[in-house]
């Protein structure tokens, strides 16, 4: 009898931490459920919240439609309607049939007195604009500002950057050439040279794994990134003597600090330009749809959704956007036959004003 | 009359030799010191920016040697007439403007050596240097550019030498009325900004200081 007790007892003293421990995630778990509705409560207020607001602030304004895009503004002689229409031909060509889409997501302008230092009720939608902006002005503020559509946060975190029409395109293309010559890292130098797979790499396509190796491919980069970029970050706590080590010319313990980074901070090789161009040159070649296919589907590696987007394998379009860049190269250095004309001219103007100097005048 | 230019340009020589010489001797070594480093073999791509800023550094001395070159030059050229108060000039029988033009392409002869040697050291110095790729050197584009600068620099000293002390005091008189104008303006809060445009007369476009202006780089993209 004494032995049943002692096994039940002993049971009741082996299963009572496991109670505990149950009820422990069972109050962890009512916790996160009652924060999460109230998470989601506060969603709706916030939305409620910004729909109120977006009544006031448009309130009292008109509605010009040009294409798709919608424009909520308040009269003014702000050149609106016809910043639309040179606005929309660049949006459109971009988004393609997806640009429809737009209309959903209306522009709201207020437009003010540049002069005026009457204070005004502050509205937390759309922008403000003074009404004196010019046609141009007016136009960079639509093209910059469109909200381009189904753009998901997977597109949105490998661009950089949000996509919208570029006013200068050519200039673009040019920067990335100059990164490609100038960026120091033999990644970069081997795609300029026309190494597709390194392109691949320096744009964050395909396989990532690995990825130190391949962006920082010699020793010397992976040193200059630790020490540099990196100095602060590992010179305190267990990694200072790896950091010692590496700073040694240490190529191991430099890979290794490296490898210890949280995913997505290695910095990226090539600036947002590269990026924003290859998705440019997919849509271009892709044709009205492209930019509907791009965003299609958002679970896709970026490899997969630009191919898709420009109906073409990922090193034709690469190769097709490398191309393009070495094509942007910047204007030789040589003077323009003008300045050369004109420099010739002045030199014999100021010969001739030392020829009629008035010295020997008499 | 070629015979008169000897004699005009042997005693141009005589006045600004050491100029020239050490003109010659800054304009050859620029280019060669600006590729310093760079004619090494085992130059990878993380020296490719070090390289462009090297040259964009050492860029910066070339217009300011072709404005000494023609600032001193011309003063050369003037100096011992004004010292000498122009008589032997008057004695000589020729008219004034042949004299000056005499005097003028004396000087550009003399600037041909210092032209000359930075075409020679930029050309060295390229063809020695190991440029990276999507780098290039363009040696002819900065000897034209350095050319034109050194003509329009003595072309325009030369004018102000030749003239009187009335004739600099007329431009140094219209260069305070249009500071004194711009400070006035900004007083009296006017919307006046006279340096801009003077900037966009003298620098920009066709203007006569548009040529010193630009990217003085030996090796560029």
């Amino acid at each position: 009898m004494s032995k049943v007790l002692g096994l039940a007892f002993a049971a009741a003293l082996l299963t009572s931490p496991l109670h505990g421990q149950d009820s422990l995630m069972q109050r962890l778990r009512n916790r996160a459920d009652s924060l999460l509705s109230t998470w989601r409560e506060a969603q709706r207020l916030a939305d409620v919240a910004d729909s109120l607001e977006r009544v006031r602030a448009t309130a009292g304004s008109d509605t010009i439609a040009v294409g798709a895009l919608r424009i909520i503004a308040n009269p003014s002689p702000l050149p609106l309607r016809e910043a639309a229409a040179r606005a929309w031909p660049a949006i459109d060509s971009l988004y393609g049939s997806a640009a429809e889409d737009l209309v959903q997501h209306p522009y709201i302008i207020r437009a003010v007195d540049p002069d005026s230092g009457v204070r005004r009720a502050v509205l937390h939608v759309g922008v403000e604009l003074p009404w004196d902006l010019d046609m141009r002005a007016t136009t960079r503020v639509l093209l910059t500002t469109v909200t381009p559509p189904r753009f998901d946060i997977g597109l949105a975190d490998w661009l950089g950057a949000t996509l919208r029409p570029t006013l200068r395109p050519a200039d673009e293309r040019t920067a990335v050439y100059l990164q490609l010559v100038t960026v120091p890292s033999e990644a970069v130098r081997g795609c300029f040279v026309g190494d597709i797979a390194r392109c691949k790499d320096v744009l964050q396509l395909g396989d990532s794994t690995g990825l130190v190796g391949r962006w920082y491919v010699t020793p010397a980069e992976r040193e200059a990134l630790v020490s540099g970029v990196f100095g602060d970050y590992f010179a305190r706590g267990g990694t200072a003597p790896s950091l010692q080590k590496c700073r040694q010319h240490n190529d191991d313990a430099c890979t290794a600090l490296l490898r210890s980074l949280p995913p997505g901070s290695l910095p990226r090789l090539l600036a947002t330009a590269a990026r924003l161009s290859l998705v440019r040159e997919a849509l271009r070649a892709g044709g009205r749809e492209a930019y509907s296919r791009l965003v299609a589907h958002p679970e896709a590696s970026m490899e997969t959704r630009l191919a898709s987007a420009a109906t073409m394998d990922i090193d034709s379009l690469v190769a097709r956007w490398r191309n393009g860049v070495l094509a942007a190269r910047p204007v030789s250095l040589a003077l323009p036959w003008w300045a050369g004309i004109a420099a010739i001219g002045w030199t014999a103007f100021f010969g001739f004003c030392a020829l009629r100097s008035s010295r020997w005048r008499l | 009359m070629i015979t008169m230019f000897r004699a005009v340009l042997y005693t141009q020589w005589k006045w600004s030799r050491l100029i020239v010489v050490l003109g010659t001797i800054a304009a050859f070594a620029i280019p060669l010191l600006s590729l310093q480093g760079a004619a090494r073999a085992d130059r990878g791509a993380l020296q490719a920016q070090d390289l462009l800023r090297s040259v964009q550094s050492w860029g910066s001395l070339y217009p300011l040697l072709a404005t000494a070159l023609g600032l001193l030059m011309a003063i050369a050229a003037w100096a011992p007439d004004h010292r000498g108060r122009h008589i032997h000039a008057l004695t000589l029988p020729l008219p004034r403007w042949e004299y000056v033009l005499l005097r003028f392409g004396a000087g550009f002869v003399l600037l041909a050596a210092p032209i000359a040697a930075v075409a020679i050291g930029a050309l060295l110095a390229s063809l020695t240097a190991t440029i990276p790729p999507g780098l290039q050197a363009y040696p002819i584009a900065l000897a034209v550019r350095f050319t034109f600068a050194v003509f329009v620099a003595y072309a325009v000293f030369f004018a102000v030498s030749a003239g009187t002390a009335r004739t600099a005091g007329i431009i140094l008189g219209l260069i305070a009325a249009i500071i004194l104008l711009q400070v006035v303006a900004g007083i009296a809060n006017i919307d006046l900004n006279l340096f801009g445009a003077a900037q966009t007369v003298l620098v920009l476009g066709p203007g006569p200081l548009a040529v010193f202006t630009g990217r003085w780089m030996l090796v560029d993209v």
